[in-house]
């Protein structure tokens, strides 16, 4: 192998030692750990393991040690939910679990948000690694550490977790640890999540794991300095108490089991309930058939700017082995912020088997444990320590969708199924982040609790749901407004309505969206953003013959205070984004459309900001669809007569939706004969298609094509080899706009020093 | 005292009638298509006893009140009017989206986890009856947008032609401002006059529920409205039965909310679910009048395991936003969880963990366990039982079901016994602790959830698997003491003989007792006062119009407060009404503390980020005379006598043990109060099988009163 550090020859085993001494006693600061943070499988048993098991085999006493961990868990996750101020707390974007000594989760709260159990083990074993023997920290019992960069675990630097070591006579037995996603964090734009972040610096609080709890008690200096350098100290402060509490409660209930069956009880149930599920998660595998499907998903932005980005998937299954191949996805942007770290692409991965795939499994880290998955060095998937990665949510929910689309072929060829066979869900967060000075004078940032309402996928035997769930928890909730409005200057003035048209068609049609239009009342500093693709390409594909859903816009209207309007010409007002848009009922009004990552925009009182939640895809040939059912959606305000008729060849008289079976059998014939006349050979149809590189007029990132070695970095002429890194910097937008009316005034003969 | 107090199950009728010193338990059949002749038939046997007629008895009661069950059963039958909605223009899809959550509301863990099967219920209002009206308040119920009228009056038309029998309204904020709401109504009446064919009841959603959370009050009016009429001509009919028979005092009719009222102020809403919550009101006299201390009722059927709390010092546990069928709603219910394990959880093979699991399948009734010999195929807790020598094939269920152990052992040695590599008594064994273990760790998490140690609290153990099963749960937990209570086999109708008339009434609001931004206490006494105030008027008016005198009228205030931005709100018990002084409200602000303190950890407070008060309650009711219970304590021990001679033997098999044992057995008729029979032992009635494990003592009382009472000091397994 060459030496990378020196590009000469590798040096010998001796030298290498002494090179690993030199570094190791010369370390700048304790950076990722790549050995941590590239493995997501269980660590090897260790002697304290083996002996345990050795002592404790009995399969019956460990259940119900482990229903009894379990109910501790969830005991832990309930009080997280109920006393959490984080709104991502209260829709179960949490985790509470108990971790071997050596830190694989081995069982973790069945509820809330699973991409956790994939993710959050990687700080443990950063503190087992790192401050165990460290004579400046040390673990020791009473001890508590904190973490939130993404970079040392967990998704995104939003979610902070509170660790806790277990000690028995002595003996570290195991850990607990609580992670909600708090929002605020101090970034450049609030929430805790920017899309204007262009480098790890702009991304707000960047906590390795420390400690910041001796005896059980929070110290009070750490406490003030993270109070201080977050929009919320409030929330800093009210749930790290929460996650303390938290892990005190699960705490309560291992020093039970400790007590009544011994400490080789406890480690040979935590060891063994993960290397039981990792063998069964292999044995469903082999199962499947062996083979191999191709996908890919497309990303419309990088929040900041359109572009075409791809997240290219091969899904392979040989004997038991599930391999994830996401070589050929786009090249991580190295200022951008919808890069995400390798641990988040899994993470998402362990979501979709335990919610989609076999939602029988037990939560925790082994299921996803035996999957293999491979990406290209400095990726969009798998970004490098310098990529922000705030956005990370873009990428990995790509990745899923990516998965799940694959998937969905191997579990329709397996006889034994664990649920339906289902189209993807839709996989955005089309929701309002927001920020500012609420009308009690606090200062909040957060955002709404809608994200919580994907639509779903159709399945193989009916329609999807509408805004059922985020692909990332079950049970959540997109909440009450009243509530809300309680502690937020913002209505919502529509809140939950049918968004008509907005569908992804399909024998089975999938859930539809809703839609959101928000407006300030009650301040003057106060301002929203929204970070999501969508807005031009659809981020999922329908299945077997199904549709994608539609694209999803940010609308506004501004130079308008609507309050006025409602309450002084209260019939100029329109209750949805297509009659507002297209009638543009207020005058003097500016009505513009955007994509769907929106910077932080203060807003002014009453202007409009207008989104939709989106629908996830349709399964099977729209011309199946049963009449009744399009006719019945047309009722239900999820589609106009017009796109109906158009669609799915229905016959129906408008007034009275009354349908004409006869004549739609006859126009669904005529359509498949349509289909036939417009199609051509597949080698005539591959030779007009194809094209050798991306179009120069489109900014396209990944693999085109079956080369996925290389990898186009914005232009045709700009690539480079999976395996090699390079800088893919953007231009800001601002500089582009600049440049833009630069060459405006140019062209008008402007002289250039006129410019400023 | 002189009572009739019944509850009507989707199975039977139970009849408890208190006549001076004596209790007579009675049972019949519900007839669904008139409640009156079940009621009829049930305290037609209790006049037997009595030697009286119907009439002499219904003219001599103090009262009749009535549980029931019936409106869960009309909601999970589907048997309600065509609903017409109408709700704030831009939240039409409220009520259809369910919160997303709503698809697995009232299911199983499983359930809630499978997305891909995820499928809301039918809904009770079909979206196309739901629409938007133009109208809009903000969160202090300031006016954004004015009430659009002709839009109301368009709207209401089509719904009408559309086929709407009843109209729910459910705005945006009315709970703070009910305007709208009452034009709107007041709209309808004028559109469609009550005189005339076609009047239409309108129910608004404020009226329902006093909380904010659009869709929850929305709900909670739609099953109200739901439920109206079917409820309102099936007690309806009871009252007239009731009048026929020379009863001329009002009926009563027992609230979720724990209490009870006349039929003319009782919301069809209030009376769901009200037989189980009966069952833990009788649980709570009962643990006063027997000093019991803290409880926790438990009872297990063939299905479900239903557990309460009932904790010294008043503390009431309610659910305020509690699922009813598959739908969340808003009402102040007494806390109930019900968890899926019972006699008919299905056992099977745990491939991956290499050990037995146990529901949350249930065989039901229907095949029901192996051994009922009606097709079931698949091993139950039921065939478990059988198996280890727990019942007798021949006398279970008062000999109504014959009990098959070849199918038992057959089904068992089908599912486990080759995977497992063990005997039929082994596996059931397995069955038998795993199922125990379920409930207990259930149990666990609900106690602990509230800040309670099971070890402080006597488990009281009925339904027809209760007794069965309660030394194997307690034996997981550190209770020492269960009791299987008296008149266990008309429980909630005891319970139902026990209430008090009550009506709750609350406001949603945003109080800040303590601003953590400008380090300000609250002084706004006024308000708060003037809310308590008005709070206290409607529930003494409730009162009052029931015909309860003005000096029996007494008031509790609870008040749901929260640290900062929480989600929970957890409820303090303030015994002071009015604030007049800072520390007045530090009194309130340190009673949050302590309740806090209690459930989640002392030290686990956040005053620092402020202390709000998200809803103010008042609790208004009238306490009635309670039926006396004998002395039920167990004797003590020198004081106990010897049992008789058993009836009979039988081979049982006990978890934990690995040799058999000749088992005694007994009925329970044959024990007189204070009898001490130690395990193992089995004690039989028509309604139930009394198991004592190995360890523990079964002591004898009165009025059917069974104790179990564990021998040594226990274990601590959690």
């Amino acid at each position: 192998m060459k030496d990378m550090t020196t590009g000469g020859p590798a040096p010998s085993a001796e030298d290498m030692k002494l090179i690993k001494k030199f570094l190791e006693d010369t370390t700048l600061f304790l950076g990722p750990d790549p050995e941590i943070m590239q493995n997501h499988d269980l660590m090897p048993r260790s002697a304290d393991e083996e002996h345990a098991i050795a002592n404790v085999p009995d399969t019956h006493t460990i259940a119900k040690i482990r229903d009894r961990l379990q109910a501790g868990c969830d005991e832990g996750y309930e009080m997280v939910e109920q006393m959490g101020a984080a709104p991502g707390a209260k829709w179960g974007d949490v985790i509470t679990g108990i971790y071997s000594a050596s830190g694989d989760l081995a069982i973790a709260s069945a509820g809330g948000v699973l991409l956790f159990s994939s993710v959050v083990h990687h700080p443990i074993k950063f503190i087992v690694k790192n401050w165990m023997n460290e004579p400046t920290v040390g673990v020791r019992d009473g001890d508590g550490f904190i973490h939130n960069d993404s970079r040392y675990g967990n998704v995104h630097n939003t979610d902070q977790s509170m660790i806790l070591p277990i000690f028995h006579e002595g003996r570290l037995v195991c850990w607990v640890a609580s992670t909600v996603h708090e929002g605020e964090n101090g970034a450049i734009e609030p929430g805790g999540m920017p899309s204007m972040a262009e480098s790890p610096s702009d991304e707000g609080l960047k906590m390795s794991p420390f400690k910041v709890v001796e005896n059980y008690q929070i110290k009070r200096d750490l406490l003030t300095f993270l109070q201080n350098s977050v929009r919320e100290p409030k929330l800093q402060l009210e749930d790290m108490k929460v996650k303390l509490f938290a892990c005190l409660r699960i705490k309560q209930r291992i020093e039970e089991t400790l007590k009544t069956d011994g400490a080789d009880a406890l480690i040979s149930t935590l060891r063994l309930t993960m290397e039981d599920v990792r063998a069964e998660v292999k044995r469903r595998v082999s199962e499947w058939p062996d083979m191999s499907v191709r996908t890919y998903i497309i990303q419309d932005s990088t929040l900041r700017e359109n572009c075409v980005v791809k997240v290219n998937c091969t899904l392979t299954k040989k004997g038991d082995q599930l391999t994830f191949d996401f070589r050929g996805s786009s090249p991580e942007f190295t200022n951008r912020a919808t890069n995400t770290i390798l641990g988040g692409l899994k993470g998402m991965l362990s979501q979709l088997f335990l919610c989609y795939i076999w939602p029988d499994l037990p939560r925790g880290q082994a299921a996803m444990a035996p999957i293999e998955v491979i990406t290209d060095p400095h990726s969009i998937l798998n970004c490098s320590y310098d990529a922000p990665n705030s956005q990370s949510l873009m990428s990995i929910f790509t990745g899923f969708t990516a998965g799940q689309h694959a998937v969905a072929k191997f579990l329709y060829s397996c006889p034994e199924k664990f649920t339906k066979v289902h189209a993807p869900a839709f996989n955005m967060i089309n929701t309002f982040i927001w920020g500012g000075v609420s009308q009690h004078g606090e200062t909040l940032g957060n955002l709404c609790a809608d994200l919580n309402g994907m639509g779903a996928g159709a399945t193989s035997n009916r329609d999807g749901e509408h805004a059922l769930a985020p692909i990332f928890a079950t049970m959540a909730d997109i909440g009450e407004q009243e509530v809300n409005e309680e502690d937020v200057p913002f209505l919502q003035l529509v809140s939950k309505k049918m968004t008509r048209d907005a569908i992804a068609p399909g024998k089975y049609r999938g859930g539809q969206g809703y839609t959101m239009m928000v407006a300030t009342k009650d301040s003057e500093q106060w301002g929203f953003m929204t970070t999501a693709q969508g807005a031009k390409i659809p981020p999922i594909q329908g299945l077997f013959g199904g549709y994608a859903c539609g694209t999803y816009p940010l609308s506004k209207v501004q130079g308008v205070d609507v309050y006025d309007v409602m309450l002084n010409e209260p019939e100029k007002f329109r209750h949805s984004i297509e009659e507002i848009m297209n009638e543009q009922p207020f005058e003097g009004a500016r009505y513009t459309t955007h994509h769907m990552g929106m910077g932080f925009d203060i807003s002014k009182r009453g202007e409009l900001y207008m989104i939709s939640q989106g629908a996830g895809a349709g399964y099977g040939d729209l011309l199946e669809r049963d009449p009744v059912g399009v006719v019945k959606d047309i009722e239900e305000g999820l589609m106009s007569a017009e796109v109906a008729a158009r669609l799915y060849k229905v016959v129906f008289d408008p007034a009275t939706l009354a349908i004409d079976f006869e004549a739609t059998e006859k126009a669904r014939a005529d359509e498949r004969k349509a289909r036939i006349a417009r199609s051509v050979p597949y080698a005539e149809f591959v030779k007009g298609w194809n094209q050798p590189k991306p179009p120069a007029h489109l900014p396209y990132f990944g693999c085109w094509g079956d080369d996925v070695e290389t990898l186009y970095m914005g232009s045709p002429d700009k690539t480079r080899r999976g395996d090699e890194p390079k800088p893919n910097y953007m231009v800001h937008p601002k500089d582009v706009r600049i440049a833009e009316l630069e060459a405006r005034l140019a062209a008008a003969g402007v002289p250039g020093d006129e410019k400023q | 005292m002189k009572r009739v107090s019944v509850d009507i199950g989707g199975t039977f009728t139970d009849c408890f009638v208190v006549w001076g010193g004596r209790y007579i338990e009675t049972k019949a059949l519900t007839t669904h298509h008139n409640l009156a002749m079940g009621f009829n038939e049930a305290l037609g046997k209790a006049c037997k006893v009595l030697d009286l007629e119907l009439e002499d008895i219904l003219q001599q009661v103090d009262s009749v009140r009535y549980a029931t069950t019936l409106g869960t059963n009309a909601l999970i039958e589907h048997k309600g009017p065509k609903i017409g909605m109408l709700v704030t223009a831009g939240y039409e899809a409220t009520v259809p989206l369910s919160r997303a959550r709503g698809y697995g509301e009232g299911l199983d863990d499983m359930g809630k986890q499978d997305l891909p099967n995820a499928q809301r219920p039918d809904p009770l209002v079909e979206a196309h009856m739901i629409r938007g009206i133009r109208e809009r308040l903000d969160f202090e119920g300031k006016l954004v947008m004015g009430l659009d009228e002709e839009d109301v009056r368009r709207q209401l038309r089509e719904l009408v032609d559309r086929g709407a029998q009843i109209i729910v309204v459910a705005l945006v904020n009315s709970v703070v401002n009910p305007a709208h709401e009452q034009r709107i109504e007041e709209i309808v009446l004028e559109e469609y006059p009550s005189h005339l064919l076609g009047a239409i009841p309108v129910i608004l959603s404020h009226q329902v529920a006093g909380r904010k959370g659009e869709y929850v009050r929305a709900t909670s009016a739609i099953v109200d409205g739901y439920l109206h009429s079917t409820m309102y001509h099936a007690l309806s009919a009871l009252e007239q039965n009731l009048r026929v028979h020379n009863y001329e005092k009002p009926m009563l009719v027992i609230h979720n909310s724990g209490g009870m009222a006349q039929l003319n102020s009782t919301d069809a809403l209030q009376t769901i679910h009200s037989g189980p919550v009966s069952g833990i009101g009788a649980s709570e006299h009962l643990s006063l009048q027997a000093e019991l201390g803290n409880v926790v009722a438990t009872d297990m059927g063939g299905t479900s395991y239903d557990i309460g709390i009932v904790v010294e010092g008043g503390i009431k546990h309610y659910d305020f936003n509690p699922v009813i069928d598959r739908w969340l709603v808003s009402v102040p219910m007494v806390h109930l969880v019900t968890l899926g394990a019972g006699g008919g959880s299905v056992a099977a093979y745990d491939r991956m963990y290499k050990t037995v699991k146990c529901g949350p399948e249930s065989a039901g009734s229907d095949p029901g366990p192996a051994c009922y010999d009606r097709g079931g195929m698949k091993p139950t807790v039921t065939d478990a039982d059988l198996l280890l020598g727990y019942l007798d094939a021949e006398n279970y269920a008062g000999g109504s079901i014959p009990l098959n152990p070849r199918r038992a052992k057959a089904a068992v040695e089908d599912a486990l016994c080759d995977d497992l590599d063990v005997s039929v008594i082994e596996a059931a064994k397995l069955i038998r602790e795993k199922v125990d273990a379920n409930m207990a760790n259930g149990l666990f998490t609900e106690l602990r959830a509230r800040g309670y140690d099971p070890k402080d609290f006597t488990m009281l153990a009925y339904g027809g698997n209760g007794p069965l099963h309660c030394c194997g749960i307690a034996q997981n937990l550190a209770i020492d003491k269960i009791l299987a209570p008296p008149l266990s086999s008309v429980f909630s109708a005891v319970g139902a003989g026990n209430m008090h008339q009550l009506h709750i009434h609350e406001k949603s609001l945003y109080m800040v007792l303590y601003d953590s931004n400008t380090r300000r206490i609250f002084s706004d006494y006024e308000r708060f006062n003037g809310i308590v105030a008005e709070l206290k008027e409607r529930g003494r008016q409730d009162l009052l119009r029931q015909g309860v005198p003005a000096e029996q009228i007494q008031h509790n205030l609870e008040l749901d407060m929260r640290y900062g931005n929480q989600l929970v709100q957890t409820t303090a018990v303030i015994p002071i009404h009015e604030l007049n002084s800072p520390s007045d409200v530090l009194q309130v602000i340190n009673q949050f503390s302590t309740d806090y303190g209690k459930r989640f950890g002392e030290g686990s407070q956040a005053p620092e980020a402020g202390i709000r008060i998200n809803t103010i309650r008042v609790s208004s009711y009238r306490q009635h005379e309670t039926v006396q219970f004998q002395n039920i304590k167990p004797l003590p021990k020198p004081e106990r006598s010897a049992p008789p001679a058993p009836s009979g033997h039988r081979t049982c098999h006990f978890v934990g043990h690995d040799e058999a044992f000749e088992t005694p057995v007994w009925a329970r008729k044959d024990l007189d109060p204070g009898v001490e029979i130690a395990g193992p032992a089995i004690v039989a009635s028509e309604v139930t099988t009394f198991l004592v494990n190995p360890g523990w003592t079964l002591v004898a009382a009165k009025q059917g009163a069974t104790w179990f009472l564990r021998n040594e000091a226990p274990v601590t397994k959690h």
